[in-house]
């Protein structure tokens, strides 16, 4: 914890650091006959770091960007802190954003990018350098002052947008798809250090992102969205292993798809028919028997068997098949395994022990209880 | 198709293009060769004076004249360039099915003859205002076709523009005037600066606005009309390379300094 010391100092000497609290209030944008955000309500908790997920024009940025006052609700209201801001511009709203491809401004050094906000604020030159030497050290800057954002790299660049978005001390920061244009080391790396600035700063963050790992590596709490509406909101694990809906079974996480039909419900499951077979799965929300009914199950949630093996499997399903194919992926592989009925379907599990050949006939299998139900 | 033959279209290409070369510069070159000539009416073989510049700089009427035009350029420009780069920024930041008109209309005065834009003004100053010719609507009448260039320029360039840059400004506690000044104008400027100098060049070497609008206020073109009288003088050959020379010193300028700038800052491309 190198620097737990100056960020004491960052909430101490910190006037006043704001509740940190964000309210939107049934928020309406239209745009045309589209609507990109529908009736959206959220609450921000101080020091959380909060997660948007979804797909490109899900309306995400354009709910960043009526928090940030870069556009203006239809209807609704936005509250920071205890502050109606919902009419109040951009500039004087009081929050840092980090935006896709930085927006670093080109004729700027480093070190003027990181003090602009403060500039604006009419900070006294004094208190503008201890901050900035503070932000330097935070993001690991120093010596790169003078540097124009051209002559940096893309981490650089990140790290000075980082910096210029927390030196104001915000009310909370807003992150539009940071690392979008990072390649994918940097991106993990990068993943981890944001996490631990939001975490020493106790300052909420709300990030957008339509990486679900992204979503996944950082947050505390992810709301999934989807055409303007939350799909779901919630810890970030509840998210991944009880998905609310279809959608959210599909873009989170890595799943197999089984579409069927509901044939009845008897000891709290349900069963399934599918295929001329029948499987054992939960029980839908507002079940319909006779309904047709999608059932999605993680990759990592099935089990793969030489067949046969002679082991009892009662209490699961089985589904038989040949291997087609295995991707090494160094802590796991995933065994590509093609059904009866020609679909494939992907396990994924430890390579080792399991020395399966191509083209083996094999059972995949796992307890009923598993995987994800909807009506559809 | 064979080598040679090729090598004979390439050089018959070269050949054509040297020709349109010829034509778009052999009356600017006459001029300024004619201009060092001790004879102008026939200054063949060469035989060099600088007699007509000594003619020129003795003459308190091109003295005048020239202060006026620099007066007229200069004013015309920044008025065009305030009003374009106002007009360019509304046009490109506002979704609006008005647009293309907006847009159009910026650049219709281009079509409009100057000769009938120095009579309105006139008819307009005289009927309406009660005014006789003078500077200041001579400055506002070149404006005119003055701002729909600079308009043309300005867009060109400010497509290319991040208005993301401002809406980041804007997040870190910048008005909109502070905005403007901080970030949009010192990525913009040289394209403003383009602008300013077309502007100022148009008005500065404008006959038809600037006769109408200033009667007996002497210009550099409104001279050298007038001299025609008597008669073409060397001091007018002289007097045509100067302002050529400003003009071409004036476009050289610009492309170094567009140059310049774009290898010290540049907009975002590297990324």
């Amino acid at each position: 914890m190198r620097n737990a010391g100056t960020c004491q100092q960052f909430v101490k000497a910190g006037t006043s650091v704001p509740d940190a609290v964000l309210k939107l209030q049934a928020i309406v944008k239209r745009f045309g006959t589209v609507t990109a955000v529908d009736r959206i309500d959220l609450t921000i908790e101080r020091g959380e770091f909060f997660a948007l997920l979804g797909p490109s024009g899900s309306g995400k940025t354009t709910m960043l960007r009526i928090i940030a006052g870069l556009e203006r609700p239809d209807e609704g209201g936005v509250f920071i802190g205890d502050r109606d801001v919902t009419a109040l511009p951009p500039y004087a709203r009081h929050v840092g954003m980090v935006f896709q491809n930085f927006l670093l401004f080109p004729h700027k050094t480093a070190a003027e990018n990181i003090v602009f906000p403060l500039r604006m604020q009419r900070l006294g030159r004094a208190e503008r350098d201890e901050r900035l030497a503070w932000a330097m050290s935070l993001m690991r800057l120093g010596g790169l002052e003078d540097r124009y954002p051209n002559e940096l790299s893309g981490g650089q660049q990140q790290r000075v947008a980082l910096a210029r978005g927390l030196i104001s001390r915000p009310a909370l920061l807003l992150l539009d798809e940071p690392l979008a244009n990072l390649d994918r080391e940097l991106r993990s790396e990068m993943e981890v250090e944001i996490r631990r600035y939001q975490k020493e700063l106790e300052l909420p963050f709300i990030y957008v992102t339509h990486n679900q790992e992204e979503a996944l590596t950082m947050s505390d709490r992810i709301a999934v969205m989807h055409n303007g509406a939350f799909e779901q909101i919630g810890a970030k694990t509840e998210i991944y292993t009880n998905p609310a809906t279809a959608f959210v079974a599909g873009f989170v996480g890595h799943s197999n798809r089984f579409e069927g039909k509901l044939v009845e419900i008897s000891g709290g499951l349900a069963r399934m028919a599918w295929q001329g077979d029948a499987m054992l799965v939960p029980v839908p929300r507002d079940p319909r028997p006779g309904g047709a009914i999608l059932f999605a199950i993680k990759f990592e949630d099935l089990e793969i068997a030489r067949a046969p093996d002679g082991v009892d499997r009662t209490g699961r399903n089985r589904l038989a098949g040949t291997l087609r194919d295995v991707i090494f992926k160094g802590q796991t592989a995933n065994y590509i395994v093609a059904l009866g009925d020609g679909s494939e379907i992907t396990i994924s599990s430890a390579p080792r022990g399991l020395d399966l050949r191509m083209s083996e006939p094999v059972i995949v299998h796992w307890p009923v209880a598993r995987g994800a139900t909807f009506h559809v | 198709m064979t080598a040679k033959r090729l090598g004979w279209a390439v050089a018959a290409m070269g050949v054509l293009l040297a020709c349109i070369y010829l034509f778009l510069y052999a009356p600017i070159f006459y001029v300024i060769y004619t201009s060092f000539a001790a004879d102008i009416v026939w200054p063949f073989p060469p035989a060099f004076s600088m007699a007509a510049y000594g003619d020129l700089f003795t003459s308190s009427l091109y003295g005048d004249a020239l202060r006026n035009s620099l007066v007229l350029g200069l004013g015309s420009a920044l008025l065009s360039t305030v009003l374009a780069t106002g007009g360019a920024i509304g046009v490109l930041r506002h979704r609006s099915r008005w647009r293309g008109l907006a847009l159009g209309l910026f650049l219709t005065p281009l079509f409009v003859a100057d000769l009938l834009i120095g009579i309105s003004t006139l008819a307009f100053n005289a009927r309406v205002l009660d005014l006789p010719g003078n500077m200041y609507s001579a400055i506002a009448a070149n404006a005119i076709p003055g701002t729909s260039f600079a308009f043309l320029i300005i867009l060109a360039q400010l497509v290319r523009y991040d208005w993301a840059m401002d809406d980041a400004a804007m997040v870190f506690g910048a008005g909109p005037v502070r905005c403007f000044i901080e970030i949009t104008l010192p990525t913009i400027w040289p394209c403003l600066l383009g602008a300013f100098l077309i502007g100022f060049i148009l008005a500065f070497n404008n006959l038809e606005i600037s006769f109408y609008n200033l009667g007996a206020i002497p210009t550099l073109p409104s001279v050298a009309w007038g001299s025609l009288r008597f008669g073409l003088g060397p001091e007018l050959f002289a007097l045509a390379a100067m302002v050529n020379f400003i003009v071409f010193a004036i476009f050289g300028v610009m492309y170094l300094l567009m140059r310049y700038k774009i290898v010290r800052f540049g907009y975002r491309e590297t990324l």
